[in-house]
Order: structure tokens, then sequence, then C-alpha cells
């Protein structure tokens, strides 16, 4: 009843959007007129949206992020910067307020495998090669390789200031030793230490630094390169593996007709000038993005939210003593996806002569910093060819990417040691030996 | 052609008006990092008393405020820094089974105690050597004094000492 609407010319069917439309010309609709999908291709390459090629990482990470602003906003209602109050107010938000628990519960688990989960689609990024232009018409794909790295360094900082803001032992200590690693740089370190934490001392200006730069700077510029990465992958032509469809295929002329207009987007109206097309590719290859992506999109997103908030039920967030600088915990550990880092500071200082290198610069700074550039700029640096790109465990790629995935093995394992294996005074124990008994004070 | 080389009016009015909206933004950035920086220090003073001296027992006396550790061998007194190298965490004293007596910059201590920190594994021997684990230094000693008002014991946490100096109590 409702088809008289769609066949008069310069009129709009009435419906915007549809999750089952019944038409390419209804698909191609639901994308273009729709705000929240008109960033979205009217048509998705087929194998691109498989389960197993990208394990939908990056998406997780997206739905992680909205999880994270949806769960910090009624903690931000909740939470007081203040060093006499912070503390106080988070065993509040944990204790008295209804849901407290749990809200804190899903923003401090959506943190942790935020930091997994973004750090494990770069992983699969660079193991599938998805940094490298195949067709290289009109792509930039090394660039948004460089977005995500940046996306990466600042969700660790997201979770860094977001540790201190409980003013607890664990936070109070992190900070201290994270912010002494800055200080170590020689010439410039204690100035920006002191920038940091505004001041010499670890105090109520860096609760508020860290406070702003935890709910508006670092969640502002995620949201900018987020969007930034998305309008990249468009850019580029969709994932790396369509670069592949581009790539095989030869120009087939398709006879012209009626059923294949620009009006498909809505370009024109009516049938009047019908395409007259070269595709590209097999029309088995593309599926309509409504309702096939989109229908992944929610499965993905919605998934991850109900995901977690079961999680959350389960699993409680610590909150250890109040922040006290005048008791070091033993041991002080970072967070877990630090404690590679804290592994490296321990064992990197060396002396040649009376020549002393500080660990906490060697393996805090420059080690990583090492790490950081040449990963940046590891599309560069990369010489395969574009065939590569796109595939798993692609032969050209075997070695680079068997030397990566030693250097993600080293991480995995230098936390596993700092997280299980390091008792008091950071001595090794296995993680079935039982620690010592230490005063707690002296 | 002389004309032509030189820049007509509206290329300089675009020019100085690039220029200026440029230098502005750059004030503006500026200004808000330079704000930053703090240009008072509201920091517990560095110089502070610690009590008398007839207060302190025989041996080592730790103190958690100002994180240092007072030694006490009769009339003569030194301080050693709690605060590790490597990257500032608080030290722990931990009393040696069986104190040892050696030379510290030339002068004959009683070494009762060791440090070790519980962040990364650093140990230092009873005077402050660092002697394994990741610290660069060995920990600081501080001048002490007394305070010419009242006898107490005054340290001054913003100067470090050479390992020779002691403080003898009349």
């Amino acid at each position: 009843m409702t088809k008289p609407l769609e066949t008069a010319p310069g009129v709009r069917p009435r419906r915007l959007w549809s999750i089952r439309p019944r038409s390419d010309r209804e698909s191609g609709d639901a994308v273009a007129s729709n705000f929240a999908l008109h960033w979205f291709p009217a048509r998705s390459y087929r194998r691109s949206l498989d389960w197993s090629y990208s394990f939908w990482l990056g998406t997780v990470s997206a739905a992680l992020f909205l999880l994270l602003i949806l769960s910090g906003l009624p903690l931000m209602f909740l939470h007081i910067p203040s060093v006499e109050r912070a503390y106080l107010s988070v065993k509040d938000i944990e204790y008295v307020v209804t849901f407290g628990s749990w809200i804190r519960a899903v923003h401090r688990l959506s943190a942790h495998l935020m930091v997994a989960v973004v750090f494990l689609h770069l992983v699969r990024v660079f193991l599938t090669g998805a940094y490298k232009n195949a067709h290289g018409r009109a792509q930039r794909r090394e660039w948004n390789w460089v977005i995500g790295v940046a996306m990466l360094v600042i969700t660790l900082f997201l979770s860094f200031t977001g540790y201190l803001l409980p003013w607890d032992q664990l936070a109070f200590w992190a900070v201290t030793v994270g912010t002494n690693i800055a200080a170590s740089i020689p010439a410039i370190g204690p100035a920006v230490r002191e920038l940091l934490i505004g001041g010499r001392n670890i105090d109520q200006p860096t609760l508020l630094r860290f406070y702003v730069l935890h709910i508006v700077f670092l969640p502002g510029l995620l949201g900018v390169l987020f969007a930034y990465h998305m309008w990249r992958v468009r850019k580029d032509g969709g994932l790396a593996r369509a670069d592949r469809l581009a790539l095989a295929a030869t120009k087939v002329e398709q006879p012209p007709s009626p059923t294949k207009t620009y009006s498909l987007l809505g370009i024109a109206r009516g049938t009047g000038p019908t395409v007259r097309a070269t595709t590209l590719v097999a029309p088995d290859e593309l599926v309509n993005s409504v309702p096939d992506l989109v229908r992944r999109i929610a499965i993905v997103v919605l998934g991850t939210i109900a995901s977690l908030s079961v999680l959350a039920v389960f699993v409680r967030s610590p909150l250890e003593e109040p922040a006290n600088p005048l008791v070091t915990p033993n041991p002080a550990k970072a967070p877990w996806y630090f404690l590679w880092l804290q592994e490296i500071v321990t064992d990197t200082t060396f002396h040649i002569g009376s020549l002393t290198v500080n660990g906490a610069f060697l393996g805090g700074v420059l080690l990583p910093g090492a790490l950081l550039v040449l990963l940046t700029l590891w599309p560069w640096l990369d010489r395969s060819p574009g065939g590569a790109a796109g595939r798993w465990f692609p032969r050209d790629r075997r070695f680079q990417n068997a030397v990566f995935l030693l250097f993600v093995l080293a991480v995995l394992l230098l936390t596993l040691i700092g997280t299980f294996c390091r008792g008091p005074y950071w001595h090794f124990y296995w993680p079935w030996e039982s620690w010592p008994q230490v005063p707690s004070r002296i | 052609m002389s004309e032509k080389k030189q820049p007509n009016r509206r290329e300089l009015l675009k020019t100085v008006g690039i220029g200026t909206g440029l230098v502005a933004l750059g004030a503006q950035g500026g200004a808000a990092l330079r704000s930053l920086v703090p240009n008072v220090s509201y920091d517990a003073p560095t110089t502070v008393k610690l009590g008398l001296p007839s207060e302190y027992p025989e041996g080592l006396k730790y103190l958690p405020d100002e994180r240092l550790f007072v030694f006490r061998e009769g009339r003569i007194f030194h301080a050693i820094s709690a605060v590790c190298t490597h990257l500032g965490c608080t030290v722990r004293a931990e009393a040696l089974s069986n104190p040892e007596t050696k030379e510290v910059g030339g002068k004959t201590t009683r070494l009762t105690h060791r440090f070790l920190c519980p962040c990364h594994g650093s140990r230092y021997s009873g005077d402050g050597t660092n002697v394994a684990g990741p610290a660069p230094r060995p920990l600081s000693w501080y001048e002490l004094s007394i305070a010419p008002d009242d006898g107490q014991l005054v340290v001054d946490l913003a100067r470090p000492v050479e390992r020779d100096f002691r403080l003898t109590v009349a």
C-alpha cells in the first residue's frame, strides 16, 4: 500500500529508516538520510564484514569508549576532585550510592578492557598489513596507522589519569612512580614533572590537573581523532581487505539497467539518467550496508555493553587505604598495562665506570619512546608488496610479523611477571610461592 | 616591471592580517601553557625542626613526615633521606642481625640497618650506598643543625651534604 510513495518523481519515501529495506534504493536512503549512519558507505564489501578477519576489535574499542562516557557522566556528578574529599566520595560511590558500585565497576572494567582491545586492534592491523595502500588511488592508510598509534597512547594516558582520581594508596604511588619517570629526562625532566603535577609534590594541583585531563582534554582529543580515524577509513576505501577486490577486478561493461539509476543515493530523481556502468566487482561481493553492516555493528556494540553490564555485577572494584604520602605500599605496583615498563625500569640501570645511566630514563623514557617511534614509522619501513595487505599471515610479511609478535610476546611476558611474580621489595616469587611476612609500616 | 615585484596593498594587508591572527593564536596557546607553571610553591618548608636531640634514641629513628632517617651515636648525629634515588618511593629500614662498624666519610660509623625499596627492589647499605637494584645514586645525606632559639634539631632538606658530615651535640 505504500508503493505509490516511491514511484512519484521528486517525492521522497516517507520511511526514513528501516532495518529491512525493501529495495536497494530504500537501503541507500536508509544510509544517506540518517544522521547516525551518514558516514557509512551505501554498500559494503561482503568479506570485510567477516567476523574472523577483523574480529571487530575497532568497533569493540569504540563501543567501550561510548560505555566509558555513559558510565563516566554519573561518576562526574558524584566524584569530588579534592584531596580531602576525593577518597570519601569514591567510598560513597562504592558503598552508599544506589548502583554506585556497579557504575564504577562498569567504568573501571571498560577502561581496563579498552586498553587491551585497542592494543589487540593494533596487533590485528599490523599482522594483516592493513596500513598498506594496496592500489594507492587516493589512499593514505599509513596516516591512519599514525592516528591509531596516537589513540593507543591517549587511551593509556586516559587510564593513567583516571587511576589517580580515587586518591588511594594505589593511586598515589602509581602516580609518584609515573611522574618521576618523566622527571628522569635529562635537563627538562624536572620542569616536565612540575608542569604535570603542578608543583614539586603530588597534591591538590595534581589531582585537579589529572581530573581535567581525564574528563575533558583527553576524551575530547580521542573523540576528534576517532572521527578522523573513521573518515580516513572511508576515504581509503574501507578495510584493507577491500583493496584486494580492486586489485583483482577487471572492468566489466554492464548493460544499461532501468533500475540502476543515480537516484539510488538521491542524486537524481526518478529513473531518468541510467548509470552506464563499468563495474569493478561482481555484484554478489557487495552487500547493502543496511542491513548487513548495521546489523553487525548493532550486535557488536550492544553485545559489548550487555557483556560488561553483566561482568560488572560480579567483579568488584578495589579501593585501597586513603593516599598516604608517608608510607609506600610493599610491593608498590603500577597498573597492569604499565607493569612491563616497571619491569624494564627495574632492570635497566647500569654503570660504565663512573657513568651511571638511570633505569628510569633508559627503561622508562628512551626504550618505550624508541619503540613508539619505530611503531609509528613502520608503514614507511615496510617494503612488502601491496598485495600483502588485508590478509592474515601473508608469505611476504612472514619475517616482520614474526619479529612483531616476538615484541608483543616480550611485553606480555614482562606484564605477567610483574603481575604474578613480584612480591615485597620487588623480589621474584613464583605465583604458588607465599610471600614472607614484612611489616606494613616501619 | 618593478611594480610587479612590489607587494600591492591587498597582499600586504592579507599577509599582515594572517600573521596577526597566527601570532594571536600562538600567544593564546603560550599563555594557556605558561599559566599552568606555578609561580608560588605552597609546599611544606624544607627547613624543619625535629625535636630536642635528647628525645632521640641511640641508633636510628625514622621521621615519616620528612621521609628522613636520623642516626644517633652518643652525641653524634647524621641524617639520611628515605627517598629512593630511582623513582622516589620511600625506602624501608631493616635492622641488621650483625651491625658492622665502617669508615664513612673518614669517620668511624656504626651501621645498624640496611634500606630496601618496595617499588623496584633497590638496596642500600647502612650509609646509603646503593648496592643492588636500579638505584643510580646513594641516598642523600642532609645537613643537621641546632636551632639557636630552643635547641631543637633542625634539618635542611634542600641542602644535601657530603658523607663526612656529622653534628656533634654538646
